[in-house]
């Protein structure tokens, strides 16, 4: 039973895989309207040459905001967890 | 052109040959030897898809500060997989 | 380690930072930016680390000064984002386009670039570059100094 449901599991993972690759738009042509917008008017916009860049810290600042507070949370993580570790040694 | 087309077939290749000495090394120094050179291929591989800004990432990160990570701690740890 | 890498790491520390300044400063108008020149640095201060050992590390620059540096980079990233909050209104908003600092725009398509562009964008990529290279050095300098004590003989 439990080899059935595994195999049910693996059969419609691979079928996804199989379907997204199959389903992935042509290499350089966007699908999507917004995607022109950006290109168009990103220079004039924000001064940037790099799209990316403007892309990241202009149209999409919260979500580099959102990376800014992951990476602090990991660091104050590592560091809470082995400051303790060299104090309870002393 | 034909050689960029060669390179999108032997990258992949080369990717999937270290996943599996990295899944298959008992020394896990070895394994984390062979997971450098799978983030060296995979910022090939971006370089090649035209993503230089990921190029960049994955090398500094996958390549130097993770393997520099994991040899710390298999220091601290055991060095053979049991 | 040995007195080879150590010499080699002395000798390759310099161009590592430099390019990793590069990446960083020339963030909006060339791929890169403050992420993957943080990166770099980091991955730097990381061979500094595993060359020189941690502890001899730890007597120039410890994590608490890491801390500092990794919170001021966030503080300034906020501020900025609030700059343009306070002067038109929007979060994130480009305040300093058109202005004489980093305000000439480039014209769009293909141009040989300008480091004077970008508005807050050049000042963004300082503050997330010196961020991830603080914190990600913070990650591996604690983690090594904890490890070190209880090394195995080989």
């Amino acid at each position: 039973m439990r080899n059935f449901v595994a195999s049910l599991f693996l059969g419609i993972a691979i079928v996804f895989l199989v379907s997204s690759a199959l389903l992935v738009h042509p290499f350089g042509e966007p699908p999507a309207p917004m995607d022109d917008y950006i290109i168009q008017n990103a220079q004039a916009e924000t001064g940037a040459n790099n799209v990316v860049a403007a892309v990241l810290f202009d149209y999409r600042g919260f979500d580099t905001l959102g990376e800014a507070t992951i990476l602090f949370t990991a660091v104050t993580g590592v560091v809470m967890l082995f400051r303790k570790k060299e104090t309870a040694e002393k | 052109m034909l050689e960029i087309a060669a390179l999108h077939i032997i990258v992949p290749v080369l990717l999937i040959v270290c996943a599996v000495f990295v899944a298959r090394a008992k020394d896990l120094i070895n394994a984390v030897l062979f997971l450098a050179a799978f983030s060296l291929l995979l910022s090939l591989e971006f370089y090649l898809l035209q993503a230089p800004d990921v190029a960049i990432a994955e090398a500094a990160i996958g390549a130097a500060i993770t393997t520099a990570i994991f040899v710390v701690a298999i220091r601290a740890t055991k060095r053979e997989e049991e | 380690m040995s007195k080879i890498v150590r010499t080699v790491a002395n000798q390759l520390i310099l161009f590592i930072f430099i390019f990793g300044l590069y990446i960083i400063i020339h963030g909006h108008i060339t791929p890169g930016g403050g992420f993957q020149g943080g990166a770099v640095i980091a991955s730097g201060a990381a061979l500094m680390i595993v060359a020189f050992g941690s502890s001899r590390i730890q007597k120039g620059i410890k994590e608490k000064h890491l801390s500092i540096l990794e919170s001021s980079g966030a503080v300034i990233f906020i501020g900025l984002a609030f700059a343009g909050l306070a002067a038109a209104g929007v979060f994130f908003f480009n305040t300093l386009i058109g202005s004489p600092v980093f305000g000439h725009t480039p014209p769009t398509g293909p141009n040989p670039g300008d480091i004077w562009t970008g508005g807050i964008i050049p000042l963004m990529n300082v503050a997330v570059g010196l961020k991830v290279f603080a914190g990600l050095s913070a990650i591996i300098l604690v983690m090594a100094l904890a490890s070190s004590g209880e090394e195995v003989e080989e």
